[in-house]
Order: structure tokens, then sequence, then C-alpha cells
């Protein structure tokens, strides 16, 4: 699903139990024009900066991580951490790419073994 | 597999069933005194802290990084125990059995035999989780150890040089195998709920100047009965094995290497006992015990060598007049504890 699609959908789910999910109140309560966040809702504009989407996350109770990668974007924190090692980073996410959940949530540290 | 969780050395075996985990953890305790006495059993006093070798490559011997494995630190004449423990599974009315082999130095715990990768059965050099539920020491008599006491290496105290004559290995090595899958399923095979809940129910009712490196040394005589393996030799998985190397830093320059506190100096045996906390005794009804070995029986306790070196190795030896007595029954680890504060 596309961002501007889910955003929308998500909005209106919360603003059908209550009136302050309308566009104009949640982008006066993320700090950005109405129009600006209607054009994105409907895919008219790109997905907003970071800082914006996590500001939408908070507001509309959503996880930031995922919405930052519905807006096809990965958060800062997480760049920062494939830059400081990105050979291992990049080889570990490669390599977890198609480890089922559960293994992906069991990456140990094993004690290792050497020579005696 | 081997993992270090909150300063626990766990042994997990998913590939041969997925309740094969061993906990083994190194408690904090009292020494003993070294005397004539035969003593009981001391507390646990909390866990040495556990950490991985490689995180501390550039701060560590060389030998230290090959040998890989953990280390923790102890203060010359500081005394400790391994315990062992796993999970109690009520349906089975059992806990995963494992053969667990324990060496310092390249030393056998029981036996005083060098270090073999294998599991020897006459004379029996390894212990069995969960009857055996701890060691605190190695084994010289019939059912009494001689306390693990840290020493420098290279001071002649430990039982790694009293017995090969080199102060090469120190730490201590350890080697667990798995109960084969089948055997365990056979000999333990699974209760249906219902008894398992009657069963349940009635229950109810660096310092430069400092000797960087520690082995372990005899000391004082503990009472303590090590098992006969009560399975066969054959049941063992020796196809699956985890061995772990620990390596013993001096707590002095345990800052210098880690850049954290060691544990502060336990109180000594008579601080503990004056101020009215219990020691403990253990013995199993059923189990047969093993004999002693010849060549640790030989050892000299640290007060014996020092003695006839002229030094005074174990500053505090004092005997002590022990009242307040805990006697656990066979079965520890469910609603027992071993455990000391001060």
């Amino acid at each position: 699903m596309e961002f501007g699609e889910y955003l929308r959908k998500r909005r209106e789910e919360l603003k059908r139990e209550d009136p302050q999910f309308s566009v104009r109140r949640v982008a006066g309560r993320i700090g950005v024009e109405p129009s600006y966040l209607s054009k994105i809702e409907r895919s008219l504009q790109p997905p907003p900066s970071e800082q914006t989407t996590r500001a939408l996350a908070e507001v509309l109770d959503e996880d930031a991580d995922f919405l930052l990668a519905l807006a096809g974007k990965v958060s800062s924190d997480l760049a920062e951490i494939i830059r400081s090692r990105p050979r291992l980073f990049a080889d570990l996410l490669r390599q977890l790419k198609d480890m089922p959940d559960h293994a992906v949530l069991r990456v140990v540290r094993e004690v290792r073994d050497g020579e005696w | 597999m081997i993992e270090l969780k909150n300063d626990s050395l766990v042994f997990s075996f998913d590939q041969v069933h997925p309740q094969a985990r061993l906990s083994l953890d190194l408690m904090r305790t009292l020494r003993i005194p070294d005397d004539d006495t035969t003593h009981l059993l001391p507390p646990g006093l909390g866990r040495f802290p556990l950490r991985h070798v490689d995180d501390f490559a550039t701060s560590v011997p060389d030998q230290w990084v090959a040998h890989g494995g953990v280390m923790f630190p102890m203060y010359q004449s500081e005394a400790m125990w391994l315990s062992f423990d796993s999970d109690y599974l009520d349906r089975r009315d059992t806990s995963y059995p494992f053969a667990i082999k324990i060496s310092s130095g390249k030393i056998n715990a029981i036996t005083g035999d060098t270090w073999t990768d294998h599991l020897t059965g006459d004379p029996q050099d390894y212990m069995v989780s969960p009857t055996q539920p701890w060691l605190d020491g190695f084994c010289v008599e019939k059912d009494v150890i001689r306390q693990f006491v840290a020493m420098p290496l290279g001071s002649g105290y430990t039982a790694e040089e009293q017995i090969s004559g080199a102060a090469e290995h120190g730490g201590l090595q350890i080697l667990v195998h798995p109960m084969k899958r089948a055997v365990f399923e056979r000999r333990f095979p699974e209760r249906d709920e219902q008894q398992v809940f009657y069963e349940m129910s009635s229950e109810m009712c660096f310092a430069e100047a400092e000797p960087m490196e520690i082995g372990l040394a005899p000391g004082g005589r503990m009472r303590q009965e090590i098992y006969e393996d009560p399975f066969d030799i054959n049941d063992w998985d020796t196809a699956q094995a985890s061995r772990c190397f620990v390596h013993i830093a001096n707590s002095l320059v345990w800052r210098s290497i880690t850049g954290d506190d060691p544990p502060t100096t336990p109180p000594t045996s008579r601080e503990y006992t004056e101020a009215g906390f219990p020691w403990f005794d253990y013995y199993s009804d059923g189990e047969t015990r093993l004999e002693g070995s010849r060549t640790l029986r030989k050892l000299k306790s640290v007060a014996t060598l020092g003695q006839e070196k002229s030094d005074i190795p174990l500053p505090e030896n004092d005997s002590i007049d022990v009242e307040h007595v805990v006697t656990i029954r066979e079965g520890i680890g469910r609603d027992q504890v071993r455990e000391g504060s001060f």
C-alpha cells in the first residue's frame, strides 16, 4: 500500500471515533498546511521528511519505523548504525533477509571456543 | 551453543531437544577455614560478572584470545563454586540430564587427570545434572572436597602446578554433553496433564604490579557428595558437545581490563557466621557417591603449603563455630536455594 493511501485510511478510521482527526486538525498538530497533508494523502506529493513522518506516527498512534519504511526512508539512527559499520551490517541484513521472524528475533551471540 | 545471559553460561542443544538447556553459574562465596575441620556448604553470594574475552582482546593476554571463551574476576584467596541448573520439566518429572566435566588448569576436579575432550566412565571424570546441583572444589576423598580458592598462577599453590608442575593453563575448562534424545524420551516419558495437575496441587500444601592470571588451588575441606552417573555412559550424546574456557583475572586488574569495578570482597567465614547467617548441608538418600581421587588426595591445601613456604597466603583463616545450619534435601532448584546475604 502507498504511504498516502495508508495515511488517509488510518486517519479516517480514527476520525470516525474522534473529530480531532480531521485533515485540518492533524495538519495543525504536526505543523504543516492542511493542503500539503491532503496532497500527501492523495499521493500528489511525495512522503514528508523524517521529522514530519515521526510526528504523524505519534499523532496517529503508529509505529514510526513502520511509517518511515512505508515512506521509503530509513530512520536516521538506523542509517547511522549502518554507516558506522557498513560492510558488517549490510552483510548481516542481507543474511537475515529470508529468515523467518522467529529466527531473526533470536539472533544471539555465542561464546566462542578457540584452541586450548 | 553457549550464550552469556545475565552472567550465566547457558548451554543449549536445540538440535538435540528444545528442552536441552543448562545454566552454569559461577557463584561468589565465603572462603571456608583451611584447617583440619570438614566444613559445611557456604552460601552463594551472587554470581561473578562474566564477560566475553573477545570484547577485551587488546587488554588480555594473547593466549586468552586464542582460547576464546569468557572471563571473570577473583581476588587472591577468594573462593567460588559452580552451580548447575536446568528447567524442571513437570510433564517428564525431571530436568533435562547433562554430563558435565570440569577442570581447572586442565586438571580434572573429580579425578585429578589431565584434560581430555571426551567422557571417561572408569574412573568417572564427570558429573551429572540434575543429580549433582553444584561443585565447590576438588574431590579429594569420598564426600570431601577441597574448596576452589583463587591463587596467582605461578605461585605454586594451584592444583595445576602441584600436579603437572607447570603454571600453563589456569582458569576453568568446562565440557557439557546432553543426554541422547531417544534415551531421554525413553527414560522420562511425558505424563498426561491430569497426573501433573494432581501432583502440583498436592505440592502446594591489570594494576601492573599485580599478577594478572588466577588459578584455582585446593582450600579448606568441605563435606560434599559427588554422585555416580545414575545412567549409562552410552546415554550421553557425545556427538553433541559444548566446551568453554573460563579465564580468571585478578580482581585488582579487572577494572583496567574492562573499565568495570569487580565485586567487593566477600565477608570472612567468621564475620558471616557471627552475624547469624546460615551454612548449608545437602545430601541425597538414594545416590551412590564417588570415592574421590588418589591424585587429588595428595594435593596440599593452600594453608599447608603456605606453612611449608613460610608464607601467609590466607589472611583471616580463623576457625568457626557454626550453629545455624540449613539442610537441603535432594531436589534442589524447585523450592530450595543455597543463598546468603550479607
